[in-house]
């Protein structure tokens, strides 16, 4: 404890502070802005970090790292873009909230839940950096299969009232993924011949196309969205007896983030989005999911953020970046002459301690850089979406330029923007594509991988308790639904004395 | 460390780069869009800033050179502004399409590695060597086959034998396929007899050493900077070494153990096709002086990388050219490649 009292001194020193605060202020805005995200944040300031002493340099990174969690629901809350791909699952809720008029409401929600998880996830990273970190590294080639499918299987819950179409997008997502190069051959797949293609369409000209280009259209051509909420937007903020009750959620939410978050490569975004879905589970209501409830918000934003501490645990226990984020946070360490790995925690432990300091210092400036930003965005998400949207589109393209100095990223961009319109004009909801997008690069190494290490077995996806119990959940998970439909369908013909009251309960507003 | 204007400076610092990369972004765009390039080269050199162009995953190695260069060249540049810009995609075409439609400009480089010479011999990248200029090769990174400590195996002829011994059932896991790595190891099972061993190919070379760690492939082929504090620890032992490293005096090298051959990464610059050769010189002396600086030596030194700047910009010429051919011939023996 003494030695967490001694970091937390260090973090509070002028510089350290300074530094902090600064990273605050830039995560919050890359996290915001559609197209960049904590990855570019951190890449933007590495060539900083030369000029700096390890622990300010550190602690401003990881401090760009956390808030940029947090602002990307700004704007997946705002104007249903997610600033950065981990705020897809938020964009469910937290837009809808608004649309409802509830913008303070959501971003109340998120903001507070994303402190409590960057908290959790930091408690989570000083507890068990040894036991997870052991965890991380059990995970081969059968067990992200098992991963992989387990979080496909959630397509089954953001299907909508069409099942089939659902099911569509989802294979529309995966034939996406498959376009670039095979990474276990290297051999190009559907490029076209086109060195524009061989890295295949990336997850954020996806998310641009699909929620500000696609969106945009649809508001500008007055099909969608054009109409203010009714009763206009409110900037109150939610009350504090409403955010402790969501604890239950959070508490799920973050041990979800924390859990997958420790797994190299598997992300805050594959864990928000099971945090989200499996909150949808235990609540006795799923179907009000989607609509603008509490805990649609929470859970994905408590997971993003307990992500930033739990990635943390195979970098500094291992020196294995677990996110793409982390890649860049182990360039900054090794430019700082900080080698991660069995022995950092012995030879460097003042620094690692000012690092968990860091963390939670970083944690409490996100929640007042993001609480000082609401009034401002809450004034935002009152300009007409014929204004909006256009500057949305122009900010978005701008933006996945960027992140790779590629035009063809912005190209990418406006093609799934009008895949994005054919599909909402359509019926066809966008979410399983990405999820397919996301997913399918995952599942399909893994499992070539596999068999190739099995000589072609597929005992091995059984054979190991993690991928049998992954593969069982997600055969639970994607028939619960059809199940669920089936059960209340035959309740409602003949309603049994002392069943379940909650299954049968109408769909109501979420207003209280 | 905390004196008082240190905060006020560290924040005018972020700004101002923060300014700096938007507006080099913000020129890129607009050169690459006009196309046009600035008039009056002749003027003495360097008459504006350096840009480097980087094509690699930020933060990663190649990345980093870029910016550990960008750090210390500008006094080697008549304090000339010294910037990294970021054009990734099409596995390294995008960047490289970009460096070479600034013919004859010394203004602009790109930091070139054995990736970039894999992917030409691949067919991947539609440039070959004399596309560019070669410049200056700063680094080499030999490569290296580790195993997890309770590994079965000591040596890499243990490694071989069991694979000789039950064909297909010894997995080593690396980055890529048809990859600089892949081919690196490609050359010493060949070395080896071509045993049936199963190369495993990973998005990263973190992602195959943590497949080694965790026991889902029997060893990693890698550098040594991705592995060293597990070394240092124990929980990983070196099988062979491409080439003696100095801070691992007891790693077998591949030649010690029968092998002759030193497959290797390796890192440097290159400049856009059409250098005046006078130009390319001054180019090379300024560089050769740059990567002398103290920060410079300190970041090689963290990063576990050594020097190997060969005798002149000819002989990476060279070098770069035998490694497409090599490689070349190596997938065509593999029958990745026709013909």
């Amino acid at each position: 404890m003494s030695a967490f009292l001694d970091g937390l001194l260090t973090a509070l020193q002028p510089g350290n502070l300074a530094a902090l605060l600064a990273g605050s202020l830039l995560g919050v805005f890359a996290g915001a802005m559609p197209g960049l995200s904590s990855t570019v944040g951190l890449a933007l300031v590495l060539p900083v970090t030369f000029a700096l002493d390890p622990t300010p340099a550190l602690l401003m990174m990881v401090s760009i790292y956390m808030a940029a969690e947090y602002g990307g629901s700004i704007t997946a809350i705002a104007i249903g873009v997610p600033g950065s791909s981990p705020a897809l699952a938020t964009t469910f809720d937290g837009h809808a909230m608004t649309r409802r008029g509830e913008a303070g409401r959501a971003l109340g929600i998120s903001l507070f839940s994303s402190m409590s998880g960057g908290l959790l996830g930091t408690v989570l990273l000083v507890l068990a950096l040894g036991p997870l970190s052991r965890a991380a590294i059990a995970f081969g080639p059968a067990e992200y299969f098992g991963l992989g499918v387990f979080g496909l299987s959630i397509v089954a819950n953001l299907v909508g009232r069409d099942p089939f179409k659902g099911i569509v997008s989802a294979l529309l997502g995966l034939l996406f993924f498959v376009v670039g190069l095979d990474v276990l051959t290297g051999a190009p797949r559907l490029t076209f011949g086109t060195t524009a293609l061989m890295d295949g369409l990336g997850l954020v000209p996806m998310l641009i196309g699909f929620f500000a280009i696609a969106e945009a259209l649809e508001a500008v051509s007055g099909r969608r969205g054009s109409a203010s909420p009714r009763g206009g937007i409110a900037g109150a903020l939610p009350k504090a007896r409403e955010l402790f009750g969501l604890w239950r959620t959070i508490l799920r939410g973050s041990a979800i983030g924390g859990l997958i978050g420790a797994i190299p490569g598997a992300g805050a975004t594959i864990a928000s989005i099971v945090a989200w879905n499996e909150e949808r589970r235990v609540s006795k209501a799923p179907e009000r999911f989607g609509t603008g409830v509490p805990a649609g918000i929470a859970a994905p934003e408590a997971a993003n953020n307990s992500c930033v501490g739990a990635a943390m645990i195979p970098l500094l226990a291992l020196g294995i970046p677990g996110s793409a984020s982390a890649a860049v946070l182990l360039g900054g360490l090794t430019v700082q002459g900080v080698a991660p790995g069995p022995l950092l925690m012995t030879e460097r432990s003042e620094l690692v301690y000012a690092l968990y300091a860091g963390f939670v210092v970083a944690v409490l400036l996100m929640l007042a850089v993001g609480r000082l930003g609401i009034p401002l965005w809450t004034r935002v998400v009152r300009l007409r979406p014929s204004i909006l949207m256009p500057l949305v589109v122009a900010i978005s393209l701008v933006g996945t330029f960027s992140l790779r100095g590629n035009a063809a990223d912005a190209w990418a961009a406006l093609f799934f923007g009008l895949v994005g319109v054919a599909m909402l004009r359509g019926g066809y909801p966008l979410a399983p594509a990405v999820l397919g997008l996301i997913l399918g690069p995952m599942i399909e190494t893994n499992y070539r991988r596999a068999l190739s290490l099995s000589s072609g077995s597929h005992s091995i996806f059984l054979e190991s308790p993690i991928s049998l119990v992954l593969l069982l959940l997600a055969a639970v998970s994607f028939a619960a639904p059809a199940i669920r439909r089936r059960v209340m369908s035959g309740r409602a013909r003949a309603p049994e004395v002392g069943s379940d009251a909650h299954d049968n309960e109408p769909r109501q507003e979420e207003r209280e | 460390m905390s004196h008082g204007e240190r905060p006020v400076a560290l924040a005018a610092e972020c700004l101002r780069r923060i300014a700096l990369g938007i507006a080099t972004a913000g020129l890129a765009v607009s050169v690459g869009v006009t196309g046009c390039s600035p008039s009056g080269e002749e003027a003495a050199f360097p008459s504006r800033s350096i840009e480097i162009v980087s094509w690699a995953t930020p933060g990663g190695p190649t990345d980093l050179l870029a910016r550990a260069l960008a750090e210390a060249a500008p006094p080697q540049f008549g304090g000339q502004r010294v910037t990294v810009t970021t054009r990734q995609g099409g596995a390294g075409a995008a960047g490289m399409q970009y460096l070479r439609g600034r013919e004859g400009d010394p203004h602009v480089l790109g930091v070139f590695t054995a990736s970039g010479t894999v992917n030409m011999a691949t067919g991947r990248i539609p440039f070959s060597p004399e596309d560019f200029t070669p410049i200056l090769r700063i680094q080499i990174d030999p490569f290296l086959v580790a195993v997890r400590d309770d590994s079965p195996f000591h040596t890499l002829g243990d490694l071989f034998e069991a694979a000789h011994a039950r064909p297909g059932e010894v997995s080593v896991s690396g980055f890529g396929a048809a990859s600089a790595h892949f081919l690196g190891f490609a050359r010493l099972r060949a070395a080896a007899g071509d045993p049936d061993v199963r190369w495993i190919a990973y998005e990263g070379s973190a992602d195959a050493v943590v497949a080694a760690l965790g026991g889902h492939t029997d060893a990693a082929h890698t550098n040594y900077n991705i592995v060293r504090e597990h070394l240092r620890a124990g929980t990983m032992r070196v099988l062979g070494v491409a080439l003696p490293i100095e801070s691992l005096p007891d790693a077998p090298s591949y030649a010690e153990q029968g092998y002759n051959l030193t497959p290797l990464h390796w890192r440097g610059v290159v400049g856009p096709p059409g250098l005046d050769p006078e130009l390319r010189a001054e180019l090379r002396a300024r560089l050769l002086a740059a990567i002398e600086d103290p920060g410079f030596r300190e970041y090689m030194e963290r990063a576990a990388l050594e020097y190997a700047t060969m005798a002149d910009a000819e002989a990476f010429g060279a070098w770069m050219a035998e490694e497409v051919a090599t490689s070349r011939d190596m997938l065509r023996r593999l029958g990745i490649l026709d013909g």
